[in-house]
């Protein structure tokens, strides 16, 4: 097996609370991205999915922080990279797209502008070949016309086109690692179909390493390698796609599966999760999904199961499927 | 055979586009957000309306709730003309249709407590103040919850628990119709399935007639009887909701249908042919590592 390109190492990010304690909210995550391998992390909203990746990202803004592990990409520890390096290969060797494409484009300047900013910050070229460069991105992302949309403002995109935008930014300089934070989420299912082909495709065509960062399984089973499942702070299963998707391990994957409907079978009742996501501060001592999890017994709530691989698929669960 | 609980006859809805300049000049332009949409609605049916963003579909809610008027047509509840009974009973239609909406935390009042914010729906529909408590106790465990939640705020409500009040508080007019305007899409998917059968259980308890308003088709499916699909402003195909599912006619449901994601059964077999220009690579924008 080829030397990750990135790797998260026990993880644990936290936010000082009103008491002056520390409110962890990921809590020792391990997982780790080969070059070029596409790995989709999917969970609810609290499973510290996102905080994750912008703790890879070094963006936590206060009042959370990094209280523990490490996030080494390409043999380098990015928890103790100083701001200029980090500043070096955010966007050059590590880009990311966010939920909303409107709030992640300065209203107030052009497309063009905005990705030959990101392009003069990395490369050494003069703003003719920057604005050549920034058009082919565009034409890349499957912007008709770029050269003139270059003098577009964001409001004149469409969503889709907003987003294909600031993919057109983030591939610019090449990057390894592409992290996408729940693209699609704020678009037409039509659209949303479109950006996932995008991506796939660009992954295929520039070989990028991809994290794709979301609540939908079917929707990351569609173009990913393997399944990073989050829950309440801790991933609970990790393994390939298909295992996960024909095999879940795990209650809580299951559960998830199980709890989305299809456009297909007969249709009944839907299998519901009861209970209610956890609240961090009141995570119980061991599995944070045992108050809801069906197969739960004693020990869950008591003791955290370690993340014991299996022929490349891990679990962390006491009573496993 | 009785008439339907709801229809729209010929129903438009457009407004007003563009600045106050743009008016001044008589450069006047009007946004049409329904264009002559006509639906029956039965009663105990229970409809699902699928469409985009910009398709008219929220706006085919407004209508319905008499949130909004038709800027051509008319909508009716029960025979009754909506330009008539608004203007002498306007009460009577908000009683009758009532509305869950999307965003629950936007929605509830963030000062009044559930006990406040149900007590006074009752008392608009005339429960003297004696019988409001037992009621509200009633109406909680219709939507599954405990009379604990009574006296918290929004704030201290999870989401899939501020939905159930939303769904109370609308019950609470004893209504006859059901708008419910993607009432789970801000919902973790684990507490989607929870309000999905708590709607399922209830119309069928009620006797609700219920018009689902989302843009999941597998949820329509999963909840709906009746299926309507609508872009840009009308309504591109309609009919008993398995039947559109799996034998979709118009292109565009056939489009929306391909565009639920598969899982692993969605996963391309085959990817266009790489673009005849090669892609400039890293190494040849920061040289060799």
């Amino acid at each position: 097996m080829s030397p990750a390109l990135l790797s998260v190492e026990g993880l644990r990010v936290g936010f000082r609370s009103a008491d002056g304690g520390i409110v962890e909210a990921v809590r020792g995550v391990d997982f780790s991205v080969a070059p070029g391998e596409a790995v989709g992390i999917v969970g609810e909203s609290g499973s510290g999915k996102s905080l994750s990746m912008l703790a890879v990202m070094r963006l936590l803004g206060a009042p959370a922080r990094v209280t523990g592990g490490r996030v080494v990409f390409d043999g380098e520890d990015l928890v103790a990279a100083d701001e200029k390096r980090m500043r070096a290969l955010r966007g050059r060797d590590i880009a990311m797209v966010f939920q909303d494409p409107q709030s992640s484009l300065n209203p107030a300047l052009t497309i063009g502008r905005q990705i030959t900013d990101v392009v003069r910050a990395h490369r050494d070229v003069s703003a003719t070949e920057a604005r050549r460069i920034a058009a082919e991105s565009l034409e890349r992302v499957g912007i008709r016309d770029a050269g003139k949309r270059l003098a577009s403002y964001p409001h004149e995109f469409s969503g889709g086109m907003r987003q294909r935008a600031l993919i057109a930014m983030a591939i610019a300089c090449r990057p390894r690692l592409l992290i996408a934070d729940e693209p699609t989420t704020a678009l037409d299912v039509t659209v949303q179909a479109q950006i996932v082909d995008l991506i796939a495709e660009l992954r295929r065509e520039l070989g990028l390493a991809v994290v794709f960062i979301s609540h939908n399984l079917q929707l990351v089973a569609e173009i990913v390698d393997r399944v990073v499942v989050m829950y309440g702070g801790k991933v609970v299963e990790d393994g390939p796609v298909e295992a996960i998707e024909r095999g879940p391990r795990h209650p809580y994957t299951g559960l998830l599966k199980a709890c989305v409907p299809s456009l297909s079978g007969p249709v009944g009742p839907l299998t519901a999760i009861e209970g209610a996501p956890p609240r961090l501060g009141r995570l119980p001592a061991g599995c944070p999904f045992s108050p809801r999890c069906p197969d739960a017994i004693e020990t869950c709530a008591r003791e955290m199961p370690a993340l014991i691989a299996e022929a490349g698929h891990r679990t962390a669960c006491w009573r496993p499927r | 055979m009785t008439g339907p609980i709801l229809a729209l006859r010929g129903v438009s809805k457009s407004f007003p586009q563009g600045g106050l300049l743009d008016r001044l000049l008589g450069r006047d332009s009007r946004l049409v957000a329904l264009d002559d949409v006509s639906l029956d609605v039965m009663r105990g049916d229970v409809v699902g309306v699928v469409g985009e963003s910009g398709s008219g579909k929220s706006t085919l809610a407004s209508l319905a709730v008499g949130l909004a008027r038709p800027t051509l047509g008319d909508v009716l509840l029960d025979g009754q003309s909506m330009a008539e009974l608004m203007r002498d009973h306007a009460g009577l239609w908000r009683r009758r249709v009532q509305m869950v909406f999307q965003d629950s935390s936007s929605a509830l009042n963030p000062r009044k407590s559930v006990d406040r914010c149900l007590g006074e729906t009752l008392a608009l529909r005339g429960v003297p103040r004696a019988g409001r408590e037992s009621e509200i106790a009633e109406l909680l465990t219709l939507v599954g919850l405990g009379p604990e939640i009574g006296p918290r705020l929004p704030h201290e409500l999870s989401g899939g628990q501020r939905q159930r009040i939303g769904l109370a508080r609308a019950l609470a007019m004893k209504p006859e119709v059901l708008i419910a305007d993607e009432p789970v899409s801000a919902l973790d998917v684990s507490l989607q399935a929870q309000v999905i059968n708590l709607l399922s259980r209830l119309t069928r308890e009620l006797g609700l007639t219920l018009l689902f308003i989302s843009h999941d088709l597998a949820l329509v499916r999963t909840l709906c009887s009746r299926i309507v699909v609508m872009r840009k402003g009308a309504i591109v195909e309609q009919g008993a909701c398995l039947d559109v599912l799996d034998r979709p006619q118009h292109p565009y449901t056939q489009t929306l249908i391909a565009a639920v994601p598969k899982g692993l059964a969605g996963r391309r077999k085959t990817w266009p042919a790489p673009s005849a220009v090669a892609p400039e690579t890293r190494e040849d924008i920061h040289g060799a590592a």
